[in-house]
């Protein structure tokens, strides 16, 4: 009876510890769930709202042309004027901006970045860099020139 | 009387089996209310880090979209996070006239323009000989801990007799005590 007795604490009490580490597990994914979410940055939101003020050296008939604007012109297929493709310019600009404006790397606390530009469902633009972590700061802007409207977006991703 | 203890004993085993009930109960409950507090805590601390950041930054972009530096409508339609370069030098030039006016106007302890991109001369400051070919315009001399944002730095250019806008990156850094 005795020997019985304790077979029977032994398996409660396994079943409790049991139950316990099925509820820690829980509670370390759903911390971890939480950190994917990443958070809504102003930071990230003023980054995205000077580069498309940026005057690029793509010139049309009234200057040099404004990121906002050449994305639509990349959109649109038009070229700058002296024969560049728009697009490349672009990326040739958002891709130096990016890099001066957020290094990263193993020993900085940014450890990559991506920015993707969408207008009308299509993405046009997508620069990736560095690792991309769980811990990440963003926003996203959207505006419409009719009838086109256009999305931008960036995450810097940390450690 | 043998059967008497056996049942005393049966008894304790059984109080023994309610107690590890108990005890399980509690932990169960316990470990429930925990990831419930996780769940209201851990939103509260990425509430608090947001705003954090959101006030800091928000001093920035109040000082950026003032009068004294925002583009405003000069360069076609109203920006904000538009700092207009030829008002901050001017404003460089006559900084003493604003640390006059009441000790210290903006009461923080420096602001300075870094320009991020192109990033030519981005050591050199400004000063009327230089400008526009320099990345630093120092308005009020810095001290303490810096907080920074990113601005476009714009400005009017005269390009063969016709006046263009030009906009280049930048972050103003706002010091206070």
């Amino acid at each position: 009876m005795g020997k019985k007795g304790q077979e029977e604490i032994v398996g409660f009490a396994l079943i409790v510890i049991f139950v316990a580490i099925i509820l820690l597990f829980l509670l370390v994914f759903y911390l971890r769930g939480q950190d994917r979410e990443g958070i809504e940055s102003y930071e990230v939101n003023s980054f995205i709202q000077s580069f498309l003020h940026y005057t690029t050296d793509c010139e049309d008939y009234f200057g040099g042309v404004e990121v906002r604007k050449l994305i639509f012109k990349c959109d649109d297929g038009i070229q700058c004027l002296d024969g560049r493709n728009s697009c490349d310019v672009l990326e040739e600009t958002l891709k130096e901006i990016t890099r001066e404006s957020w290094p990263f790397g193993p020993e900085r606390p940014i450890k990559g970045y991506e920015l993707k530009i969408i207008t009308n469902n299509k993405e046009i633009l997508g620069l990736y860099e560095g690792n991309q972590t769980n811990n990440f700061r963003g926003a996203m802007q959207d505006f419409t020139i009719a009838p086109d409207s256009l999305e931008v977006s960036f995450r810097a991703y940390y450690d | 009387m043998v059967k008497r203890i056996m049942r005393n004993k049966k008894a304790q085993m059984k109080i023994q089996q309610m107690a590890f009930m108990l005890i399980a109960v509690t932990l169960f409950f316990v470990f429930a209310g925990l990831f419930f507090a996780m769940i209201v805590f851990s939103d509260i601390r990425r509430a608090a880090e947001g705003l954090e950041e959101r006030n800091a930054l928000l001093l920035v972009s109040k000082l950026a979209n003032s009068p004294e530096f925002a583009c405003g409508n000069a360069f076609g339609s109203f920006r904000t996070n538009c700092i207009d370069s030829d008002k901050a030098m001017a404003l460089k030039s006559n900084i003493e006239k604003y640390e006059d006016f009441k000790g210290n106007f903006w009461e923080i302890e420096g602001i300075e323009i870094r320009k991020i991109y192109p990033a030519d001369y981005a050591k050199t400051e400004c000063d009327s000989s230089n400008y526009p070919e320099c990345g630093k315009i120092t308005i009020v001399e810095k001290q303490g801990i810096g907080v920074s944002n990113f601005v476009a730095l714009c400005r009017k250019e005269n390009i063969e007799g016709f006046v263009e806008d030009r906009c280049e990156m930048a972050r103003i850094v706002v010091y206070y005590e």
